[in-house]
Protein backbone atom coordinates (compact mmCIF):
# COMPACT_ATOMS: atom_id res chain seq x y z
CA UNK A 1 0.00 0.00 0.00
CA UNK A 2 1.47 3.38 -0.97
CA UNK A 3 0.88 6.73 0.74
CA UNK A 4 -1.85 8.06 -1.64
CA UNK A 5 -3.71 4.73 -1.25
CA UNK A 6 -3.47 4.98 2.54
CA UNK A 7 -4.70 8.60 2.51
CA UNK A 8 -7.60 7.62 0.27
CA UNK A 9 -8.62 4.88 2.73
CA UNK A 10 -8.32 7.23 5.72
CA UNK A 11 -10.43 9.89 4.01
CA UNK A 12 -13.15 7.40 3.14
CA UNK A 13 -13.55 6.42 6.80
CA UNK A 14 -16.53 8.09 8.48
CA UNK A 15 -17.39 8.45 12.14
CA UNK A 16 -20.61 6.95 13.54
CA UNK A 17 -23.72 8.99 12.90
CA UNK A 18 -24.76 11.14 15.88
CA UNK A 19 -28.50 11.00 16.47
CA UNK A 20 -30.61 14.04 15.66
CA UNK A 21 -31.74 14.15 19.29
CA UNK A 22 -28.19 14.31 20.53
CA UNK A 23 -27.30 17.03 18.02
CA UNK A 24 -30.29 19.08 19.15
CA UNK A 25 -29.70 18.55 22.87
CA UNK A 26 -25.97 19.15 22.90
CA UNK A 27 -26.01 22.98 22.36
CA UNK A 28 -28.84 23.25 24.91
CA UNK A 29 -26.78 21.37 27.47
CA UNK A 30 -23.88 23.76 26.93
CA UNK A 31 -26.18 26.79 27.19
CA UNK A 32 -27.77 25.43 30.38
CA UNK A 33 -24.35 24.85 31.91
CA UNK A 34 -23.28 28.38 31.01
CA UNK A 35 -26.42 29.90 32.50
CA UNK A 36 -25.75 28.06 35.76
CA UNK A 37 -22.08 29.01 35.91
CA UNK A 38 -21.90 32.30 34.04
CA UNK A 39 -20.78 34.55 36.94
CA UNK A 40 -17.83 32.27 37.71
CA UNK A 41 -16.88 31.98 34.04
CA UNK A 42 -17.07 35.72 33.54
CA UNK A 43 -14.89 36.26 36.59
CA UNK A 44 -12.34 33.81 35.18
CA UNK A 45 -12.49 35.48 31.78
CA UNK A 46 -12.03 38.94 33.27
CA UNK A 47 -9.04 37.91 35.37
CA UNK A 48 -6.64 40.86 35.26
CA UNK A 49 -4.15 40.59 32.36
CA UNK A 50 -1.68 42.57 34.48
CA UNK A 51 -1.70 39.83 37.09
CA UNK A 52 -1.23 37.22 34.36
CA UNK A 53 1.80 39.13 33.08
CA UNK A 54 3.21 39.51 36.57
CA UNK A 55 2.90 35.79 37.25
CA UNK A 56 4.30 35.02 33.81
CA UNK A 57 7.36 37.22 34.32
CA UNK A 58 7.99 35.75 37.76
CA UNK A 59 7.74 32.22 36.36
CA UNK A 60 10.12 33.11 33.49
CA UNK A 61 12.66 34.49 35.97
CA UNK A 62 12.54 31.29 38.03
CA UNK A 63 12.83 29.08 34.93
CA UNK A 64 15.72 31.15 33.52
CA UNK A 65 17.54 30.88 36.84
CA UNK A 66 16.96 27.12 36.96
CA UNK A 67 18.17 26.64 33.38
CA UNK A 68 21.28 28.73 34.01
CA UNK A 69 22.00 26.86 37.19
CA UNK A 70 21.52 23.38 35.80
CA UNK A 71 22.52 23.67 32.15
CA UNK A 72 26.15 22.72 32.79
CA UNK A 73 25.10 19.59 34.64
CA UNK A 74 22.56 18.64 32.00
CA UNK A 75 25.09 18.97 29.17
CA UNK A 76 27.63 16.69 30.78
CA UNK A 77 24.91 14.41 32.09
CA UNK A 78 23.73 13.38 28.60
CA UNK A 79 26.51 10.83 28.32
CA UNK A 80 27.49 8.97 31.50
CA UNK A 81 31.11 9.61 32.49
CA UNK A 82 31.66 5.83 32.64
CA UNK A 83 30.94 5.53 28.91
CA UNK A 84 34.47 5.38 27.54
CA UNK A 85 32.93 4.41 24.22
CA UNK A 86 31.96 8.06 23.70
CA UNK A 87 35.53 9.23 24.17
CA UNK A 88 36.49 11.27 21.10
CA UNK A 89 40.12 10.19 21.55
CA UNK A 90 39.15 6.50 21.37
CA UNK A 91 36.93 7.00 18.31
CA UNK A 92 39.62 9.05 16.56
CA UNK A 93 42.30 6.43 17.24
CA UNK A 94 40.09 3.56 16.04
CA UNK A 95 39.12 5.48 12.92
CA UNK A 96 42.80 6.24 12.21
CA UNK A 97 43.82 2.62 12.77
CA UNK A 98 41.05 1.20 10.55
CA UNK A 99 40.14 3.93 8.05
CA UNK A 100 36.59 3.55 6.61
CA UNK A 101 36.18 0.20 8.35
CA UNK A 102 34.86 1.09 11.81
CA UNK A 103 31.14 0.28 11.83
CA UNK A 104 30.66 0.57 15.60
CA UNK A 105 32.43 0.64 18.95
CA UNK A 106 30.24 -1.16 21.46
CA UNK A 107 30.46 -1.21 25.24
CA UNK A 108 28.31 -3.66 27.20
CA UNK A 109 28.62 -6.13 30.09
CA UNK A 110 31.27 -8.04 28.12
CA UNK A 111 33.46 -4.97 27.75
CA UNK A 112 34.53 -2.89 24.78
CA UNK A 113 34.11 -4.38 21.28
CA UNK A 114 35.08 -3.06 17.90
CA UNK A 115 32.83 -3.94 14.94
CA UNK A 116 34.72 -3.66 11.65
CA UNK A 117 33.57 -3.90 8.06
CA UNK A 118 35.40 -6.49 5.89
CA UNK A 119 36.11 -3.77 3.33
CA UNK A 120 36.94 -0.08 3.69
CA UNK A 121 33.42 0.92 2.66
CA UNK A 122 32.14 2.81 5.70
CA UNK A 123 31.54 6.40 4.55
CA UNK A 124 32.91 9.27 6.63
CA UNK A 125 30.04 10.80 8.62
CA UNK A 126 29.41 12.29 12.07
CA UNK A 127 29.77 9.88 15.00
CA UNK A 128 26.49 8.93 16.65
CA UNK A 129 26.32 7.87 20.29
CA UNK A 130 23.49 5.48 21.29
CA UNK A 131 22.70 4.11 24.75
CA UNK A 132 20.09 1.33 24.93
CA UNK A 133 18.79 -0.42 28.03
CA UNK A 134 16.71 -3.58 27.85
CA UNK A 135 15.69 -3.93 31.49
CA UNK A 136 18.93 -4.12 33.45
CA UNK A 137 21.08 -4.89 30.38
CA UNK A 138 22.55 -1.76 28.84
CA UNK A 139 24.76 -1.20 25.81
CA UNK A 140 26.49 1.96 24.71
CA UNK A 141 27.89 2.36 21.26
CA UNK A 142 29.30 4.82 18.83
CA UNK A 143 28.45 4.25 15.19
CA UNK A 144 27.91 6.17 11.98
CA UNK A 145 24.83 7.03 9.93
CA UNK A 146 23.57 4.15 7.81
CA UNK A 147 25.18 1.40 9.87
CA UNK A 148 23.21 -1.63 10.99
CA UNK A 149 23.79 -2.67 14.60
CA UNK A 150 22.61 -5.60 16.69
CA UNK A 151 21.46 -4.63 20.18
CA UNK A 152 18.99 -6.14 22.65
CA UNK A 153 18.31 -8.96 20.19
CA UNK A 154 17.24 -6.55 17.45
CA UNK A 155 18.86 -5.42 14.22
CA UNK A 156 18.64 -1.65 14.03
CA UNK A 157 19.72 0.81 11.36
CA UNK A 158 21.09 4.04 12.82
CA UNK A 159 20.43 7.16 10.76
CA UNK A 160 21.24 10.85 11.24
CA UNK A 161 18.89 13.46 9.80
CA UNK A 162 19.85 16.81 8.33
CA UNK A 163 19.19 18.62 11.62
CA UNK A 164 21.44 16.45 13.79
CA UNK A 165 18.61 14.22 15.02
CA UNK A 166 19.06 10.45 15.23
CA UNK A 167 16.64 7.79 14.01
CA UNK A 168 16.74 4.09 14.92
CA UNK A 169 14.83 1.81 12.61
CA UNK A 170 14.22 -1.91 13.03
CA UNK A 171 11.54 -4.44 12.17
CA UNK A 172 9.82 -3.89 15.55
CA UNK A 173 11.04 -0.42 16.42
CA UNK A 174 11.04 3.10 15.10
CA UNK A 175 12.63 5.71 17.37
CA UNK A 176 13.72 9.28 16.88
CA UNK A 177 15.72 11.54 19.18
CA UNK A 178 13.29 14.36 18.34
CA UNK A 179 10.36 12.16 19.42
CA UNK A 180 11.98 9.91 22.04
CA UNK A 181 8.78 8.41 23.47
CA UNK A 182 7.30 5.53 21.53
CA UNK A 183 4.87 2.81 22.40
CA UNK A 184 4.94 -0.94 22.14
CA UNK A 185 8.52 -1.42 23.19
CA UNK A 186 10.27 -1.78 26.50
CA UNK A 187 13.67 -0.41 25.48
CA UNK A 188 15.04 2.79 27.03
CA UNK A 189 17.02 4.69 24.43
CA UNK A 190 19.18 7.80 24.48
CA UNK A 191 21.16 9.12 21.54
CA UNK A 192 23.40 12.05 20.74
CA UNK A 193 25.10 13.27 17.59
CA UNK A 194 28.82 13.65 18.48
CA UNK A 195 29.56 15.50 15.23
CA UNK A 196 32.45 14.97 12.80
CA UNK A 197 35.51 13.20 14.22
CA UNK A 198 38.66 15.10 13.16
CA UNK A 199 41.56 12.73 12.39
CA UNK B 1 -21.90 30.56 7.98
CA UNK B 2 -20.79 34.10 7.03
CA UNK B 3 -17.80 35.41 8.95
CA UNK B 4 -19.80 38.54 9.92
CA UNK B 5 -22.56 36.41 11.45
CA UNK B 6 -19.96 34.39 13.32
CA UNK B 7 -18.27 37.56 14.62
CA UNK B 8 -21.63 38.86 15.84
CA UNK B 9 -22.33 35.58 17.62
CA UNK B 10 -18.89 35.71 19.25
CA UNK B 11 -19.53 39.31 20.35
CA UNK B 12 -22.95 38.43 21.76
CA UNK B 13 -21.47 35.44 23.58
CA UNK B 14 -18.78 37.65 25.04
CA UNK B 15 -21.38 40.05 26.35
CA UNK B 16 -23.01 37.16 28.21
CA UNK B 17 -25.58 35.67 25.85
CA UNK B 18 -25.47 31.85 26.25
CA UNK B 19 -28.06 31.43 23.49
CA UNK B 20 -25.72 33.09 20.99
CA UNK B 21 -22.99 30.73 22.09
CA UNK B 22 -25.39 27.77 21.77
CA UNK B 23 -25.84 28.77 18.12
CA UNK B 24 -22.07 28.68 17.64
CA UNK B 25 -21.99 25.27 19.32
CA UNK B 26 -24.76 24.08 17.01
CA UNK B 27 -22.76 25.20 13.97
CA UNK B 28 -19.51 23.53 14.97
CA UNK B 29 -20.50 20.52 17.06
CA UNK B 30 -20.32 17.94 14.25
CA UNK B 31 -16.75 18.91 13.39
CA UNK B 32 -15.61 18.94 17.02
CA UNK B 33 -17.41 15.72 17.95
CA UNK B 34 -15.90 13.95 14.92
CA UNK B 35 -12.44 15.17 15.94
CA UNK B 36 -12.81 14.05 19.56
CA UNK B 37 -14.24 10.71 18.40
CA UNK B 38 -11.21 10.07 16.18
CA UNK B 39 -8.99 10.92 19.15
CA UNK B 40 -10.81 8.72 21.70
CA UNK B 41 -12.57 6.00 19.69
CA UNK B 42 -15.59 6.24 21.99
CA UNK B 43 -18.81 8.19 21.36
CA UNK B 44 -19.38 8.85 25.06
CA UNK B 45 -15.85 10.11 25.66
CA UNK B 46 -16.02 12.14 22.46
CA UNK B 47 -19.20 13.87 23.63
CA UNK B 48 -17.72 14.58 27.06
CA UNK B 49 -14.55 15.99 25.54
CA UNK B 50 -16.47 18.09 23.02
CA UNK B 51 -18.51 19.54 25.87
CA UNK B 52 -15.31 20.30 27.76
CA UNK B 53 -13.86 21.94 24.64
CA UNK B 54 -16.87 24.21 24.10
CA UNK B 55 -16.94 25.27 27.76
CA UNK B 56 -13.21 25.87 27.70
CA UNK B 57 -13.60 27.95 24.53
CA UNK B 58 -16.38 30.03 26.13
CA UNK B 59 -14.14 30.82 29.10
CA UNK B 60 -11.39 31.96 26.75
CA UNK B 61 -13.55 33.65 24.16
CA UNK B 62 -11.90 36.97 25.02
CA UNK B 63 -8.60 35.65 23.67
CA UNK B 64 -10.11 34.73 20.29
CA UNK B 65 -8.90 37.69 18.30
CA UNK B 66 -10.50 36.70 15.00
CA UNK B 67 -7.03 36.29 13.45
CA UNK B 68 -7.94 32.73 12.52
CA UNK B 69 -11.25 31.07 11.76
CA UNK B 70 -13.39 30.28 14.79
CA UNK B 71 -13.42 26.61 13.72
CA UNK B 72 -9.59 26.51 13.63
CA UNK B 73 -9.41 28.07 17.08
CA UNK B 74 -11.96 25.56 18.42
CA UNK B 75 -10.11 22.69 16.79
CA UNK B 76 -6.90 23.76 18.56
CA UNK B 77 -8.66 23.73 21.93
CA UNK B 78 -10.32 20.36 21.27
CA UNK B 79 -7.20 18.55 20.06
CA UNK B 80 -5.10 19.80 22.97
CA UNK B 81 -7.81 18.80 25.44
CA UNK B 82 -7.86 15.37 23.77
CA UNK B 83 -4.13 15.01 24.36
CA UNK B 84 -4.56 16.00 28.02
CA UNK B 85 -7.48 13.61 28.31
CA UNK B 86 -5.29 10.74 27.05
CA UNK B 87 -2.70 11.61 29.68
CA UNK B 88 -5.35 11.70 32.41
CA UNK B 89 -6.76 8.38 31.19
CA UNK B 90 -3.27 6.83 31.17
CA UNK B 91 -2.72 7.88 34.76
CA UNK B 92 -6.13 6.54 35.74
CA UNK B 93 -5.31 3.24 34.00
CA UNK B 94 -2.02 3.04 35.90
CA UNK B 95 -3.76 3.56 39.22
CA UNK B 96 -6.65 1.23 38.47
CA UNK B 97 -4.72 -1.31 36.43
CA UNK B 98 -7.04 -4.10 37.43
CA UNK B 99 -9.81 -2.33 35.53
CA UNK B 100 -7.63 -1.71 32.51
CA UNK B 101 -9.35 -4.39 30.47
CA UNK B 102 -12.73 -2.80 31.13
CA UNK B 103 -11.43 0.63 30.16
CA UNK B 104 -9.97 -0.81 26.94
CA UNK B 105 -13.24 -2.40 26.01
CA UNK B 106 -15.06 0.89 26.64
CA UNK B 107 -12.66 2.65 24.32
CA UNK B 108 -12.87 0.08 21.56
CA UNK B 109 -15.00 1.25 18.73
CA UNK B 110 -18.31 -0.48 18.98
CA UNK B 111 -21.34 -0.49 16.72
CA UNK B 112 -22.63 2.52 14.91
CA UNK B 113 -20.03 2.72 12.17
CA UNK B 114 -21.53 3.25 8.74
CA UNK B 115 -19.32 0.53 7.23
CA UNK B 116 -16.53 -1.95 7.92
CA UNK B 117 -13.84 0.31 6.45
CA UNK B 118 -14.71 3.10 8.90
CA UNK B 119 -14.55 0.69 11.82
CA UNK B 120 -11.19 -0.73 10.72
CA UNK B 121 -9.68 2.72 10.24
CA UNK B 122 -10.81 3.84 13.71
CA UNK B 123 -9.36 0.66 15.24
CA UNK B 124 -6.07 1.43 13.50
CA UNK B 125 -6.13 5.06 14.70
CA UNK B 126 -6.74 3.83 18.26
CA UNK B 127 -3.54 1.77 18.08
CA UNK B 128 -1.38 4.81 17.24
CA UNK B 129 0.46 6.72 19.96
CA UNK B 130 -1.73 9.68 20.79
CA UNK B 131 0.57 12.38 19.40
CA UNK B 132 0.86 10.55 16.08
CA UNK B 133 -2.93 10.15 16.06
CA UNK B 134 -3.34 13.89 16.61
CA UNK B 135 -0.98 14.61 13.70
CA UNK B 136 -3.03 12.35 11.41
CA UNK B 137 -6.37 13.79 12.59
CA UNK B 138 -5.19 17.36 11.93
CA UNK B 139 -3.50 16.76 8.59
CA UNK B 140 -5.88 14.20 7.06
CA UNK B 141 -9.27 14.99 8.57
CA UNK B 142 -8.93 18.71 9.34
CA UNK B 143 -6.94 19.35 6.18
CA UNK B 144 -4.21 21.29 7.96
CA UNK B 145 -0.74 21.66 6.48
CA UNK B 146 2.19 20.41 8.56
CA UNK B 147 2.98 24.05 9.46
CA UNK B 148 -0.61 24.67 10.62
CA UNK B 149 -0.72 21.42 12.60
CA UNK B 150 2.59 22.39 14.24
CA UNK B 151 1.04 25.71 15.29
CA UNK B 152 -2.07 23.93 16.60
CA UNK B 153 -0.06 21.50 18.70
CA UNK B 154 2.67 23.97 19.66
CA UNK B 155 5.60 22.00 18.25
CA UNK B 156 8.09 22.19 15.37
CA UNK B 157 6.96 21.50 11.81
CA UNK B 158 9.66 18.82 11.55
CA UNK B 159 8.13 17.08 14.56
CA UNK B 160 4.74 16.93 12.82
CA UNK B 161 6.37 15.63 9.63
CA UNK B 162 8.08 12.94 11.63
CA UNK B 163 4.88 11.97 13.48
CA UNK B 164 2.92 11.81 10.22
CA UNK B 165 5.65 9.67 8.65
CA UNK B 166 5.77 7.28 11.62
CA UNK B 167 1.96 7.09 11.82
CA UNK B 168 1.65 6.34 8.09
CA UNK B 169 4.12 3.45 8.38
CA UNK B 170 2.08 1.94 11.20
CA UNK B 171 -1.29 2.55 9.55
CA UNK B 172 -0.09 0.86 6.36
CA UNK B 173 0.82 -2.16 8.44
CA UNK B 174 -2.44 -2.17 10.42
CA UNK B 175 -4.58 -1.79 7.29
CA UNK B 176 -2.57 -3.88 4.84
CA UNK B 177 -5.19 -6.65 4.67
CA UNK B 178 -7.99 -4.29 3.55
CA UNK B 179 -9.35 -5.26 0.12
CA UNK B 180 -7.78 -3.25 -2.71
CA UNK B 181 -11.06 -1.69 -3.86
CA UNK B 182 -10.97 0.54 -0.76
CA UNK B 183 -7.75 2.28 -1.85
Amino acid sequence: MNTPELESILKKARTPEISADSLEMFPRLIAAHLKRNDPAIRAARNFSPRLVWAFGLAACAVIAFAIGHWSGRLETGTIPATDSVASLKLIREMAAMFPNRVRAIVQDERGLNLVLSDNDDVPVSPALYVHICDGKHCSSLVTFSGQEIQVAGQKLTVLADAHGGIILEGSQLLWSSTEPIYSGNHLKIEAKNLGPIPL
Amino acid sequence: MAVDDESKLVESSLSGDPEAYATLVHQHQKMIRALTFRMTGSLDDAKELAQEAFLHAYQRLGSFGGGSKFSTWLCKIAINLSLDWRRRESRRDDIHSKWAADVDSENNPGDGFPDELSRRVQEALNRLPVKERAAIVLTIYEGQSHAEAAKTLGCAEATISWRVFAARQKLKRFLQDLPHEHA
